[in-house]
Protein backbone atom coordinates (compact mmCIF):
# COMPACT_ATOMS: atom_id res chain seq x y z
CA UNK A 1 0.00 0.00 0.00
CA UNK A 2 1.50 3.39 -0.91
CA UNK A 3 2.20 5.85 1.88
CA UNK A 4 -0.76 7.87 3.05
CA UNK A 5 -1.15 11.03 1.01
CA UNK A 6 -1.16 14.19 3.07
CA UNK A 7 -1.29 17.78 1.93
CA UNK A 8 0.80 19.95 4.21
CA UNK A 9 -0.88 23.30 4.64
CA UNK A 10 0.21 26.38 6.54
CA UNK A 11 -1.56 29.73 6.90
CA UNK A 12 -0.94 32.19 4.05
CA UNK A 13 -2.15 35.65 5.07
CA UNK A 14 -4.30 37.76 2.78
CA UNK A 15 -2.47 40.54 1.00
CA UNK A 16 -5.59 42.69 1.03
CA UNK A 17 -8.45 43.03 3.45
CA UNK A 18 -11.14 40.62 2.31
CA UNK A 19 -14.55 42.04 1.47
CA UNK A 20 -17.00 40.86 4.06
CA UNK A 21 -20.64 40.07 3.56
CA UNK A 22 -22.13 42.69 5.78
CA UNK A 23 -21.18 46.06 7.12
CA UNK A 24 -22.16 47.86 10.30
CA UNK A 25 -24.04 51.10 10.05
CA UNK A 26 -23.78 52.81 13.41
CA UNK A 27 -24.40 56.45 14.08
CA UNK A 28 -23.86 58.68 17.06
CA UNK A 29 -26.73 61.07 16.37
CA UNK A 30 -29.62 60.47 18.74
CA UNK A 31 -27.44 58.50 21.15
CA UNK A 32 -28.84 58.34 24.68
CA UNK A 33 -25.39 57.99 26.21
CA UNK A 34 -26.39 54.87 28.13
CA UNK A 35 -24.27 54.05 31.16
CA UNK A 36 -22.91 50.96 29.40
CA UNK A 37 -23.16 51.23 25.63
CA UNK A 38 -23.78 48.02 23.67
CA UNK A 39 -20.68 48.86 21.70
CA UNK A 40 -18.59 48.42 24.83
CA UNK A 41 -20.13 45.02 25.41
CA UNK A 42 -19.04 43.54 22.09
CA UNK A 43 -17.05 40.46 23.08
CA UNK A 44 -14.80 40.84 20.04
CA UNK A 45 -14.03 44.46 20.93
CA UNK A 46 -14.92 45.44 17.40
CA UNK A 47 -15.66 49.08 18.18
CA UNK A 48 -12.64 49.57 20.40
CA UNK A 49 -10.28 48.24 17.76
CA UNK A 50 -11.88 50.24 14.95
CA UNK A 51 -9.53 51.43 12.23
CA UNK A 52 -9.63 52.24 8.55
CA UNK A 53 -7.53 50.74 5.79
CA UNK A 54 -7.05 53.86 3.68
CA UNK A 55 -5.70 52.01 0.65
CA UNK A 56 -8.89 50.01 0.26
CA UNK A 57 -11.19 52.26 2.34
CA UNK A 58 -12.25 49.19 4.32
CA UNK A 59 -13.44 49.83 7.84
CA UNK A 60 -12.12 47.28 10.32
CA UNK A 61 -15.51 47.08 12.07
CA UNK A 62 -16.79 45.12 9.09
CA UNK A 63 -13.95 42.60 9.06
CA UNK A 64 -13.71 42.03 12.80
CA UNK A 65 -17.44 41.67 13.43
CA UNK A 66 -18.60 38.10 13.93
CA UNK A 67 -22.25 38.87 13.18
CA UNK A 68 -23.64 37.93 16.56
CA UNK A 69 -26.01 40.92 16.19
CA UNK A 70 -25.87 41.60 19.91
CA UNK A 71 -25.16 45.28 19.43
CA UNK A 72 -27.86 45.61 16.76
CA UNK A 73 -30.49 44.13 19.03
CA UNK A 74 -29.25 45.80 22.19
CA UNK A 75 -29.21 49.49 21.28
CA UNK A 76 -32.40 51.04 22.77
CA UNK A 77 -32.56 53.73 20.08
CA UNK A 78 -31.87 51.25 17.26
CA UNK A 79 -28.91 53.26 16.08
CA UNK A 80 -26.95 50.23 14.90
CA UNK A 81 -27.81 48.33 11.74
CA UNK A 82 -26.15 45.66 9.67
CA UNK A 83 -26.44 45.69 5.92
CA UNK A 84 -25.11 43.64 2.99
CA UNK A 85 -21.99 45.28 1.63
CA UNK A 86 -22.53 46.44 -1.98
CA UNK A 87 -18.99 45.45 -2.93
CA UNK A 88 -19.62 41.94 -1.63
CA UNK A 89 -22.87 41.58 -3.51
CA UNK A 90 -21.16 42.71 -6.73
CA UNK A 91 -18.51 39.98 -6.69
CA UNK A 92 -18.60 37.17 -9.25
CA UNK A 93 -21.89 36.16 -10.85
CA UNK A 94 -24.85 33.84 -10.27
CA UNK A 95 -22.68 30.73 -10.38
CA UNK A 96 -19.47 32.02 -8.79
CA UNK A 97 -21.46 33.59 -6.01
CA UNK A 98 -19.94 35.91 -3.39
CA UNK A 99 -20.37 33.10 -0.86
CA UNK A 100 -18.35 30.65 -2.96
CA UNK A 101 -15.66 33.26 -3.56
CA UNK A 102 -15.29 34.15 0.12
CA UNK A 103 -15.17 30.47 1.11
CA UNK A 104 -12.35 29.86 -1.38
CA UNK A 105 -10.47 32.81 0.13
CA UNK A 106 -10.86 31.33 3.58
CA UNK A 107 -9.62 27.91 2.50
CA UNK A 108 -6.66 29.36 0.61
CA UNK A 109 -5.75 31.44 3.64
CA UNK A 110 -6.07 28.77 6.31
CA UNK A 111 -6.00 25.39 4.53
CA UNK A 112 -9.00 24.46 6.68
CA UNK A 113 -12.51 23.31 5.91
CA UNK A 114 -15.00 26.20 6.24
CA UNK A 115 -17.62 25.53 8.88
CA UNK A 116 -20.95 27.25 8.50
CA UNK A 117 -22.53 26.37 11.81
CA UNK A 118 -25.47 24.15 12.64
CA UNK A 119 -28.02 23.45 9.96
CA UNK A 120 -28.07 24.31 6.31
CA UNK A 121 -29.88 27.54 5.48
CA UNK A 122 -29.72 27.28 1.69
CA UNK A 123 -32.35 26.14 -0.78
CA UNK A 124 -33.42 22.48 -0.93
CA UNK A 125 -32.25 21.99 -4.47
CA UNK A 126 -30.85 24.02 -7.34
CA UNK A 127 -29.53 23.63 -10.86
CA UNK A 128 -26.56 21.44 -11.81
CA UNK A 129 -24.55 19.89 -9.00
CA UNK A 130 -26.95 21.41 -6.47
CA UNK A 131 -29.60 18.93 -7.56
CA UNK A 132 -27.67 15.92 -6.36
CA UNK A 133 -27.02 14.56 -2.90
CA UNK A 134 -24.42 12.00 -2.00
CA UNK A 135 -25.26 9.00 0.11
CA UNK A 136 -23.90 9.62 3.61
CA UNK A 137 -25.14 6.36 5.15
CA UNK A 138 -21.78 5.46 6.64
CA UNK A 139 -21.57 8.68 8.59
CA UNK A 140 -23.22 6.88 11.53
CA UNK A 141 -20.16 4.70 11.88
CA UNK A 142 -17.23 6.85 12.93
CA UNK A 143 -14.13 4.73 12.57
CA UNK A 144 -11.89 4.19 15.53
CA UNK A 145 -9.01 6.12 14.07
CA UNK A 146 -10.96 8.59 12.01
CA UNK A 147 -10.56 9.22 8.32
CA UNK A 148 -7.82 11.76 8.92
CA UNK A 149 -6.05 9.39 11.30
CA UNK A 150 -4.83 5.87 10.65
CA UNK A 151 -7.71 4.79 8.48
CA UNK A 152 -6.59 4.49 4.90
CA UNK A 153 -8.63 6.09 2.17
CA UNK A 154 -6.97 6.34 -1.22
CA UNK A 155 -7.74 9.35 -3.35
CA UNK A 156 -5.26 8.33 -6.08
CA UNK A 157 -6.47 8.00 -9.67
CA UNK A 158 -4.81 6.84 -12.90
CA UNK A 159 -4.55 8.80 -16.10
CA UNK A 160 -4.48 6.67 -19.21
CA UNK A 161 -6.36 3.63 -20.48
CA UNK A 162 -6.23 -0.06 -19.74
CA UNK A 163 -7.09 -2.99 -21.98
CA UNK A 164 -10.50 -4.57 -21.68
CA UNK A 165 -8.99 -7.97 -20.90
CA UNK A 166 -5.57 -9.44 -20.25
CA UNK A 167 -4.02 -11.65 -22.96
CA UNK A 168 -1.75 -14.54 -22.10
CA UNK A 169 0.89 -15.99 -24.36
CA UNK A 170 1.96 -19.59 -24.88
CA UNK A 171 4.30 -19.30 -21.92
CA UNK A 172 1.46 -18.35 -19.63
CA UNK A 173 2.76 -14.83 -19.17
CA UNK A 174 0.78 -11.69 -19.87
CA UNK A 175 1.32 -10.66 -23.46
CA UNK A 176 -0.10 -7.86 -25.54
CA UNK A 177 0.60 -4.14 -25.35
CA UNK A 178 2.11 -2.76 -22.19
CA UNK A 179 -0.33 -0.85 -20.02
CA UNK A 180 0.96 2.62 -19.25
CA UNK A 181 -0.64 4.81 -16.64
CA UNK A 182 0.16 8.07 -14.91
CA UNK A 183 -0.69 7.94 -11.26
CA UNK A 184 -1.75 11.10 -9.41
CA UNK A 185 -2.49 11.12 -5.69
CA UNK A 186 -5.78 13.00 -5.92
CA UNK A 187 -8.41 13.41 -8.63
CA UNK A 188 -7.65 17.12 -9.03
CA UNK A 189 -5.45 18.69 -11.69
CA UNK A 190 -4.68 22.39 -11.90
CA UNK A 191 -5.31 24.43 -15.00
CA UNK A 192 -4.48 27.93 -16.07
CA UNK A 193 -7.74 29.77 -16.96
CA UNK A 194 -6.99 30.31 -20.64
CA UNK A 195 -9.38 33.21 -21.05
CA UNK A 196 -7.26 35.44 -18.82
CA UNK A 197 -3.84 36.95 -19.00
CA UNK A 198 -1.80 35.41 -16.23
CA UNK A 199 1.49 36.86 -15.02
CA UNK A 200 4.67 34.72 -15.05
CA UNK A 201 4.84 35.00 -11.23
CA UNK A 202 1.53 33.26 -10.87
CA UNK A 203 2.38 30.53 -13.39
CA UNK A 204 5.55 29.88 -11.46
CA UNK A 205 3.66 29.65 -8.16
CA UNK A 206 1.02 27.33 -9.62
CA UNK A 207 3.72 25.06 -11.07
CA UNK A 208 5.37 24.77 -7.65
CA UNK A 209 1.97 23.98 -6.13
CA UNK A 210 1.37 21.23 -8.74
CA UNK A 211 4.73 19.71 -7.87
CA UNK A 212 4.05 19.88 -4.14
CA UNK A 213 0.66 18.26 -4.60
CA UNK A 214 2.06 15.67 -7.00
CA UNK A 215 -0.47 16.53 -9.71
CA UNK A 216 -0.32 18.38 -13.04
CA UNK A 217 -0.73 21.98 -14.11
CA UNK A 218 -2.13 22.43 -17.60
CA UNK A 219 -0.56 25.59 -18.92
CA UNK A 220 -0.21 27.36 -22.27
CA UNK A 221 2.92 26.33 -24.16
CA UNK A 222 4.08 29.96 -24.25
CA UNK A 223 3.40 30.63 -20.58
CA UNK A 224 5.14 27.51 -19.34
CA UNK A 225 8.60 29.04 -19.67
CA UNK A 226 7.84 30.96 -16.47
CA UNK A 227 7.70 27.72 -14.45
CA UNK A 228 10.86 26.57 -12.65
CA UNK A 229 12.78 23.84 -14.46
CA UNK A 230 12.31 21.38 -11.59
CA UNK A 231 8.52 21.55 -12.05
CA UNK A 232 8.59 20.43 -15.70
CA UNK A 233 7.45 16.85 -15.06
CA UNK A 234 4.35 18.29 -13.40
CA UNK A 235 3.33 20.48 -16.32
CA UNK A 236 0.87 19.60 -19.05
CA UNK A 237 1.52 22.05 -21.91
CA UNK A 238 -1.56 23.00 -23.92
CA UNK A 239 -0.48 22.66 -27.53
CA UNK A 240 -3.04 24.55 -29.57
CA UNK A 241 -1.96 24.74 -33.18
CA UNK A 242 1.34 23.54 -34.50
CA UNK A 243 3.54 24.16 -31.50
CA UNK A 244 6.60 22.02 -30.93
CA UNK A 245 6.28 19.77 -27.94
CA UNK A 246 8.48 21.01 -25.09
CA UNK A 247 11.10 18.72 -23.57
CA UNK A 248 10.83 17.10 -20.17
CA UNK A 249 7.05 16.81 -19.89
CA UNK A 250 5.12 13.58 -19.41
CA UNK A 251 1.77 14.60 -20.87
CA UNK A 252 0.53 17.21 -23.33
CA UNK A 253 -2.93 18.51 -24.10
CA UNK A 254 -4.07 18.93 -27.65
CA UNK A 255 -7.20 19.83 -29.59
CA UNK A 256 -6.90 17.26 -32.32
CA UNK A 257 -10.04 16.25 -34.11
CA UNK A 258 -11.33 12.89 -33.07
CA UNK A 259 -11.04 11.56 -36.63
CA UNK A 260 -7.28 11.44 -36.34
CA UNK A 261 -5.95 8.84 -34.04
CA UNK A 262 -3.68 9.30 -31.09
CA UNK A 263 -0.78 7.50 -32.73
CA UNK A 264 -0.69 9.83 -35.71
CA UNK A 265 -0.23 12.68 -33.28
CA UNK A 266 2.62 10.97 -31.55
CA UNK A 267 4.08 10.06 -34.96
CA UNK A 268 6.76 7.80 -33.68
CA UNK A 269 7.36 10.34 -30.94
CA UNK A 270 8.20 9.14 -27.47
CA UNK A 271 6.27 7.77 -24.57
CA UNK A 272 4.40 10.99 -23.89
CA UNK A 273 0.74 10.84 -23.02
CA UNK A 274 -1.68 12.89 -25.05
CA UNK A 275 -4.76 14.44 -23.48
CA UNK A 276 -7.37 15.35 -26.05
CA UNK A 277 -9.50 18.39 -25.34
CA UNK A 278 -13.11 18.36 -26.50
CA UNK A 279 -15.66 21.12 -25.87
CA UNK A 280 -18.74 20.04 -23.93
CA UNK A 281 -21.26 20.64 -26.69
CA UNK A 282 -24.44 18.82 -27.59
CA UNK A 283 -23.54 15.34 -28.78
CA UNK A 284 -20.39 15.18 -26.68
CA UNK A 285 -21.00 11.51 -25.85
CA UNK A 286 -20.60 10.49 -29.51
CA UNK A 287 -17.46 12.54 -29.93
CA UNK A 288 -15.90 11.03 -26.82
CA UNK A 289 -16.75 7.54 -28.10
CA UNK A 290 -15.16 8.30 -31.45
CA UNK A 291 -12.05 9.70 -29.79
CA UNK A 292 -11.74 6.73 -27.45
CA UNK A 293 -12.05 4.35 -30.40
CA UNK A 294 -9.39 6.35 -32.25
CA UNK A 295 -6.98 5.52 -29.45
CA UNK A 296 -7.00 8.59 -27.20
CA UNK A 297 -6.64 7.40 -23.65
CA UNK A 298 -7.05 10.71 -21.80
CA UNK A 299 -9.88 13.03 -22.75
CA UNK A 300 -10.49 16.44 -21.26
CA UNK A 301 -14.04 17.72 -21.60
CA UNK A 302 -14.25 21.44 -21.22
CA UNK A 303 -17.53 22.90 -19.96
CA UNK A 304 -18.28 26.59 -19.47
CA UNK A 305 -17.00 28.35 -16.35
CA UNK A 306 -20.57 28.24 -15.09
CA UNK A 307 -20.79 24.46 -15.28
CA UNK A 308 -22.97 24.24 -18.38
CA UNK A 309 -22.62 23.11 -21.98
CA UNK A 310 -20.68 25.56 -24.14
CA UNK A 311 -23.36 25.65 -26.82
CA UNK A 312 -26.40 25.43 -24.56
CA UNK A 313 -26.38 27.17 -21.17
CA UNK A 314 -29.56 25.30 -20.27
CA UNK A 315 -27.73 21.96 -20.06
CA UNK A 316 -25.50 21.35 -17.08
CA UNK A 317 -22.12 19.62 -17.07
CA UNK A 318 -23.47 17.12 -14.53
CA UNK A 319 -25.76 15.66 -17.20
CA UNK A 320 -23.01 15.88 -19.83
CA UNK A 321 -20.62 13.82 -17.70
CA UNK A 322 -23.27 11.20 -16.97
CA UNK A 323 -24.10 10.82 -20.67
CA UNK A 324 -20.42 10.45 -21.59
CA UNK A 325 -19.79 7.90 -18.87
CA UNK A 326 -22.84 5.81 -19.70
CA UNK A 327 -22.01 5.94 -23.42
CA UNK A 328 -18.56 4.51 -22.73
CA UNK A 329 -19.92 1.88 -20.35
CA UNK A 330 -22.47 0.72 -22.90
CA UNK A 331 -19.78 0.50 -25.56
CA UNK A 332 -17.72 -1.62 -23.16
CA UNK A 333 -14.69 0.67 -23.34
CA UNK A 334 -14.99 2.71 -20.15
CA UNK A 335 -11.63 1.56 -18.82
CA UNK A 336 -9.74 2.34 -21.98
CA UNK A 337 -10.10 6.06 -21.40
CA UNK A 338 -9.71 8.60 -18.58
CA UNK A 339 -12.20 11.45 -18.52
CA UNK A 340 -11.13 14.75 -16.97
CA UNK A 341 -13.69 17.54 -16.79
CA UNK A 342 -13.15 21.26 -16.38
CA UNK A 343 -15.24 24.41 -15.98
CA UNK A 344 -17.54 25.16 -13.10
CA UNK A 345 -15.51 23.32 -10.47
CA UNK A 346 -15.98 25.95 -7.79
CA UNK A 347 -16.47 24.05 -4.55
CA UNK A 348 -14.95 21.03 -2.86
CA UNK A 349 -18.20 19.11 -3.29
CA UNK A 350 -18.03 19.50 -7.07
CA UNK A 351 -15.06 17.10 -7.12
CA UNK A 352 -16.82 14.02 -5.66
CA UNK A 353 -20.02 14.94 -7.49
CA UNK A 354 -18.20 15.00 -10.84
CA UNK A 355 -16.66 11.63 -9.99
CA UNK A 356 -20.01 10.14 -9.06
CA UNK A 357 -21.41 11.37 -12.37
CA UNK A 358 -18.65 9.48 -14.14
CA UNK A 359 -15.50 11.61 -14.46
CA UNK A 360 -12.13 10.21 -13.39
CA UNK A 361 -10.69 13.55 -12.35
CA UNK A 362 -11.34 17.28 -12.59
CA UNK A 363 -9.39 20.35 -13.62
CA UNK A 364 -9.58 23.31 -11.27
CA UNK A 365 -9.13 26.61 -13.07
CA UNK A 366 -10.88 29.82 -12.01
CA UNK A 367 -10.75 28.75 -8.36
CA UNK A 368 -6.95 28.97 -8.62
CA UNK A 369 -7.29 32.69 -9.31
CA UNK A 370 -9.88 33.16 -6.59
CA UNK A 371 -7.44 31.49 -4.17
CA UNK A 372 -5.19 34.47 -4.89
CA UNK A 373 -7.90 36.87 -3.68
CA UNK A 374 -9.36 37.47 -7.15
CA UNK A 375 -12.87 38.89 -6.84
CA UNK A 376 -13.95 37.82 -10.32
CA UNK A 377 -14.86 41.45 -10.81
CA UNK A 378 -13.82 41.40 -14.46
CA UNK A 379 -11.94 44.69 -14.15
CA UNK A 380 -8.82 43.18 -15.71
CA UNK A 381 -10.80 42.38 -18.87
CA UNK A 382 -11.72 46.05 -19.10
CA UNK A 383 -8.16 47.32 -18.52
CA UNK A 384 -9.09 48.78 -15.15
CA UNK A 385 -6.64 48.45 -12.28
CA UNK A 386 -6.95 45.16 -10.39
CA UNK A 387 -8.14 45.78 -6.82
CA UNK A 388 -5.81 43.07 -5.50
CA UNK A 389 -2.79 43.83 -7.71
CA UNK A 390 -2.77 40.30 -9.05
CA UNK A 391 0.43 40.84 -11.07
CA UNK A 392 2.40 41.50 -7.91
CA UNK A 393 1.52 38.25 -6.14
CA UNK A 394 4.84 36.60 -5.16
CA UNK A 395 5.29 32.97 -6.38
CA UNK A 396 5.92 31.37 -2.95
CA UNK A 397 2.70 32.93 -1.63
CA UNK A 398 0.81 31.80 -4.74
CA UNK A 399 2.03 28.22 -4.25
CA UNK A 400 1.08 28.22 -0.59
CA UNK A 401 -2.42 29.55 -1.21
CA UNK A 402 -3.13 26.96 -3.90
CA UNK A 403 -1.76 24.10 -1.80
CA UNK A 404 -3.97 25.31 1.06
CA UNK A 405 -7.07 25.38 -1.11
CA UNK A 406 -6.47 21.95 -2.62
CA UNK A 407 -5.52 20.61 0.82
CA UNK A 408 -8.87 21.78 2.20
CA UNK A 409 -10.69 20.28 -0.79
CA UNK A 410 -8.81 17.02 -0.36
CA UNK A 411 -9.89 16.84 3.27
CA UNK A 412 -13.49 17.43 2.24
CA UNK A 413 -13.16 14.69 -0.36
CA UNK A 414 -11.98 12.37 2.41
CA UNK A 415 -14.95 13.41 4.56
CA UNK A 416 -17.42 12.62 1.80
CA UNK A 417 -15.73 9.34 0.87
CA UNK A 418 -15.61 8.34 4.52
CA UNK A 419 -19.29 9.16 4.92
CA UNK A 420 -20.15 7.19 1.78
CA UNK A 421 -18.04 4.25 2.88
CA UNK A 422 -15.91 4.38 -0.26
CA UNK A 423 -12.25 3.76 0.35
CA UNK A 424 -10.83 4.37 -3.11
CA UNK A 425 -11.50 7.34 -5.38
CA UNK A 426 -11.36 5.07 -8.44
CA UNK A 427 -14.37 3.21 -7.03
CA UNK A 428 -16.32 6.39 -6.85
CA UNK A 429 -16.37 6.89 -10.60
CA UNK A 430 -19.87 6.52 -11.94
CA UNK A 431 -21.30 5.39 -8.60
CA UNK A 432 -24.56 7.15 -9.41
CA UNK A 433 -26.41 4.57 -7.32
CA UNK A 434 -24.78 6.08 -4.24
CA UNK A 435 -26.29 9.48 -4.93
CA UNK A 436 -29.76 10.90 -5.29
CA UNK A 437 -30.74 13.14 -8.16
CA UNK A 438 -33.51 15.64 -7.67
CA UNK A 439 -35.00 15.26 -11.15
CA UNK A 440 -35.24 11.50 -10.76
CA UNK A 441 -36.72 11.67 -7.27
CA UNK A 442 -39.18 14.31 -8.38
CA UNK A 443 -40.27 12.17 -11.28
CA UNK A 444 -40.56 8.93 -9.37
CA UNK A 445 -42.45 10.55 -6.50
CA UNK A 446 -44.78 12.96 -8.22
CA UNK A 447 -45.08 11.78 -11.80
CA UNK A 448 -48.23 9.80 -11.11
CA UNK A 449 -49.95 12.59 -9.24
CA UNK A 450 -52.92 13.94 -11.13
CA UNK A 451 -52.96 11.01 -13.54
CA UNK A 452 -56.16 9.02 -13.72
CA UNK A 453 -56.11 5.27 -13.95
CA UNK A 454 -58.58 3.82 -16.41
CA UNK A 455 -61.67 2.54 -14.65
CA UNK A 456 -60.84 4.20 -11.34
CA UNK A 457 -62.80 7.40 -11.85
CA UNK A 458 -65.07 8.37 -9.00
CA UNK A 459 -68.65 8.35 -10.17
CA UNK B 1 0.19 74.12 -10.46
CA UNK B 2 2.26 71.42 -12.09
CA UNK B 3 1.21 70.55 -15.63
CA UNK B 4 1.14 66.82 -15.14
CA UNK B 5 -1.17 66.98 -12.16
CA UNK B 6 -4.20 64.74 -12.46
CA UNK B 7 -6.99 65.52 -10.04
CA UNK B 8 -8.17 62.57 -7.96
CA UNK B 9 -11.56 62.55 -6.30
CA UNK B 10 -12.97 60.01 -3.89
CA UNK B 11 -16.69 59.55 -4.35
CA UNK B 12 -18.63 57.74 -1.65
CA UNK B 13 -22.09 56.90 -2.82
CA UNK B 14 -25.06 55.11 -1.46
CA UNK B 15 -25.62 51.95 -3.49
CA UNK B 16 -29.23 52.95 -4.02
CA UNK B 17 -28.51 56.13 -6.04
CA UNK B 18 -29.21 56.15 -9.81
CA UNK B 19 -26.26 54.76 -11.79
CA UNK B 20 -24.83 53.22 -8.62
CA UNK B 21 -24.56 49.65 -9.94
CA UNK B 22 -21.31 47.76 -10.38
CA UNK B 23 -21.31 47.96 -14.18
CA UNK B 24 -21.85 51.69 -14.09
CA UNK B 25 -19.00 51.94 -11.61
CA UNK B 26 -16.65 50.21 -14.04
CA UNK B 27 -17.81 52.49 -16.85
CA UNK B 28 -17.20 55.61 -14.75
CA UNK B 29 -13.72 54.49 -13.72
CA UNK B 30 -12.88 53.73 -17.31
CA UNK B 31 -14.15 57.09 -18.46
CA UNK B 32 -12.26 59.17 -15.91
CA UNK B 33 -9.20 56.89 -15.75
CA UNK B 34 -7.36 57.30 -12.46
CA UNK B 35 -9.24 60.49 -11.53
CA UNK B 36 -12.25 58.80 -9.99
CA UNK B 37 -12.08 56.42 -7.05
CA UNK B 38 -15.52 55.13 -6.28
CA UNK B 39 -16.67 53.59 -3.03
CA UNK B 40 -20.17 52.19 -2.83
CA UNK B 41 -21.53 52.20 0.71
CA UNK B 42 -24.63 50.43 1.98
CA UNK B 43 -26.04 53.69 3.31
CA UNK B 44 -24.62 57.19 3.32
CA UNK B 45 -25.25 57.28 7.08
CA UNK B 46 -22.48 54.73 7.29
CA UNK B 47 -20.03 57.43 6.34
CA UNK B 48 -17.84 58.72 9.10
CA UNK B 49 -15.73 61.87 9.15
CA UNK B 50 -12.70 59.60 9.23
CA UNK B 51 -13.47 58.17 5.77
CA UNK B 52 -13.37 61.60 4.14
CA UNK B 53 -10.36 62.76 6.13
CA UNK B 54 -8.37 59.61 5.40
CA UNK B 55 -9.13 59.88 1.70
CA UNK B 56 -7.93 63.51 1.69
CA UNK B 57 -4.84 62.56 3.62
CA UNK B 58 -3.87 59.53 1.53
CA UNK B 59 -4.71 60.11 -2.10
CA UNK B 60 -7.61 62.42 -2.90
CA UNK B 61 -7.69 66.09 -3.84
CA UNK B 62 -11.37 66.10 -3.00
CA UNK B 63 -13.87 63.80 -1.32
CA UNK B 64 -17.56 63.80 -2.11
CA UNK B 65 -20.66 62.02 -0.99
CA UNK B 66 -23.75 61.20 -3.03
CA UNK B 67 -26.81 60.25 -1.02
CA UNK B 68 -30.38 59.22 -1.65
CA UNK B 69 -33.02 61.95 -1.80
CA UNK B 70 -33.96 63.51 1.54
CA UNK B 71 -36.65 61.52 3.26
CA UNK B 72 -36.10 58.33 1.26
CA UNK B 73 -33.21 56.80 3.16
CA UNK B 74 -33.70 53.05 3.60
CA UNK B 75 -32.40 53.49 7.13
CA UNK B 76 -34.67 56.52 7.73
CA UNK B 77 -32.20 59.27 8.58
CA UNK B 78 -28.84 58.11 7.31
CA UNK B 79 -28.52 60.81 4.68
CA UNK B 80 -29.37 63.69 7.03
CA UNK B 81 -26.72 62.50 9.42
CA UNK B 82 -24.22 62.22 6.61
CA UNK B 83 -24.84 65.91 5.92
CA UNK B 84 -24.05 66.82 9.51
CA UNK B 85 -20.84 64.84 9.46
CA UNK B 86 -19.82 66.49 6.23
CA UNK B 87 -20.20 69.90 7.83
CA UNK B 88 -17.94 68.77 10.67
CA UNK B 89 -15.31 67.67 8.17
CA UNK B 90 -15.59 70.93 6.27
CA UNK B 91 -15.01 72.95 9.45
CA UNK B 92 -12.07 70.76 10.33
CA UNK B 93 -10.28 71.06 6.99
CA UNK B 94 -10.96 74.79 6.84
CA UNK B 95 -9.36 75.18 10.25
CA UNK B 96 -6.14 73.66 8.91
CA UNK B 97 -6.22 75.93 5.87
CA UNK B 98 -7.68 73.68 3.19
CA UNK B 99 -10.46 74.88 0.92
CA UNK B 100 -13.85 73.86 2.26
CA UNK B 101 -14.98 73.02 -1.27
CA UNK B 102 -12.70 70.00 -1.30
CA UNK B 103 -15.50 68.12 0.38
CA UNK B 104 -19.12 68.16 -0.69
CA UNK B 105 -22.35 66.31 -0.73
CA UNK B 106 -25.08 65.88 -3.30
CA UNK B 107 -28.46 64.55 -2.32
CA UNK B 108 -30.18 63.00 -5.31
CA UNK B 109 -33.62 64.32 -6.09
CA UNK B 110 -36.46 61.88 -6.59
CA UNK B 111 -37.97 63.92 -9.45
CA UNK B 112 -34.87 64.56 -11.51
CA UNK B 113 -32.14 62.16 -10.53
CA UNK B 114 -28.69 62.93 -11.89
CA UNK B 115 -26.55 60.03 -13.00
CA UNK B 116 -23.53 59.23 -10.88
CA UNK B 117 -21.32 59.47 -13.93
CA UNK B 118 -22.31 63.11 -14.52
CA UNK B 119 -21.88 63.99 -10.86
CA UNK B 120 -18.40 62.45 -10.84
CA UNK B 121 -17.47 64.57 -13.86
CA UNK B 122 -18.67 67.68 -12.02
CA UNK B 123 -16.64 66.79 -8.92
CA UNK B 124 -13.50 66.38 -11.03
CA UNK B 125 -14.16 69.73 -12.72
CA UNK B 126 -14.56 71.59 -9.49
CA UNK B 127 -11.36 70.07 -8.07
CA UNK B 128 -9.49 70.96 -11.27
CA UNK B 129 -10.45 74.57 -10.59
CA UNK B 130 -9.29 74.49 -6.98
CA UNK B 131 -5.98 72.80 -7.83
CA UNK B 132 -3.83 70.10 -6.22
CA UNK B 133 -4.22 69.44 -2.54
CA UNK B 134 -1.31 70.77 -0.49
CA UNK B 135 -1.74 67.82 1.86
CA UNK B 136 -0.70 65.31 -0.78
CA UNK B 137 2.36 67.31 -1.85
CA UNK B 138 4.08 66.59 1.40
S1 LIG C 1 -22.68 42.23 15.82
FE1 LIG C 1 -21.67 41.27 17.60
S2 LIG C 1 -19.53 41.01 16.93
FE2 LIG C 1 -20.47 42.45 15.55
S3 LIG C 1 -19.99 44.44 16.43
FE3 LIG C 1 -22.02 43.88 17.19
S4 LIG C 1 -21.62 42.89 19.15
FE4 LIG C 1 -19.66 42.94 18.05
S1 LIG D 1 -9.21 42.66 -11.83
FE1 LIG D 1 -8.11 41.37 -10.35
S2 LIG D 1 -9.65 40.76 -8.89
FE2 LIG D 1 -10.77 41.51 -10.67
S3 LIG D 1 -11.13 39.69 -11.93
FE3 LIG D 1 -9.22 40.56 -12.63
S4 LIG D 1 -7.62 39.48 -11.46
FE4 LIG D 1 -9.57 39.13 -10.41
Amino acid sequence: MPAKYLVHTSPAANRFEPITKSGIIAWEEGCLKCAVCVKKRCVYKVYEKRGLNPRQMIDSIDNLCMNCLRCVQGCPRELIHKSISPEYAAMGDDYWSPDIISKIWYQAQTGKIPVSGAGYPGPFSGPGFDSMWTDMSEIVRPTRDGIHGREYISTAVDLGGTEGALCFGEDGLVSGPEIRLLDIPLPILLRMPVSRKISPNIISGWAVAAKRLGTFLAVGAEEMVAAPESCRPFLMPILDGEVACPEGVRVVESTFSAEKDANSFKSGNDARFVCLRLPMNTGIEERVLAAARAGFSIIHIEASPNGSFLDDPGKTMKDGIRAVHLGLVEAGIRDSVTIIVSGGIAMAEHVPKSLICGADAVFVDLALLVALECRLCGRCDMDLPCPVEMDKAPPPWVAKRVVNLIGAWHNQLLEIMGAMGIRDARRMRGEAGRAMFFEELDKSTFQDLGRREEGCEIE
Amino acid sequence: MSLDWVPVVAVFYCKNVPGGGEEERHAIEKRYKGSARLYPIPCSGRLDAIHLLKALEEFADGAYVVTCPHGSCRYFEGNSWAAKRLETVRRLIESIGLEGARVGMVAESSEEPIDLSILTGEFINSISKIGPSPVLKS
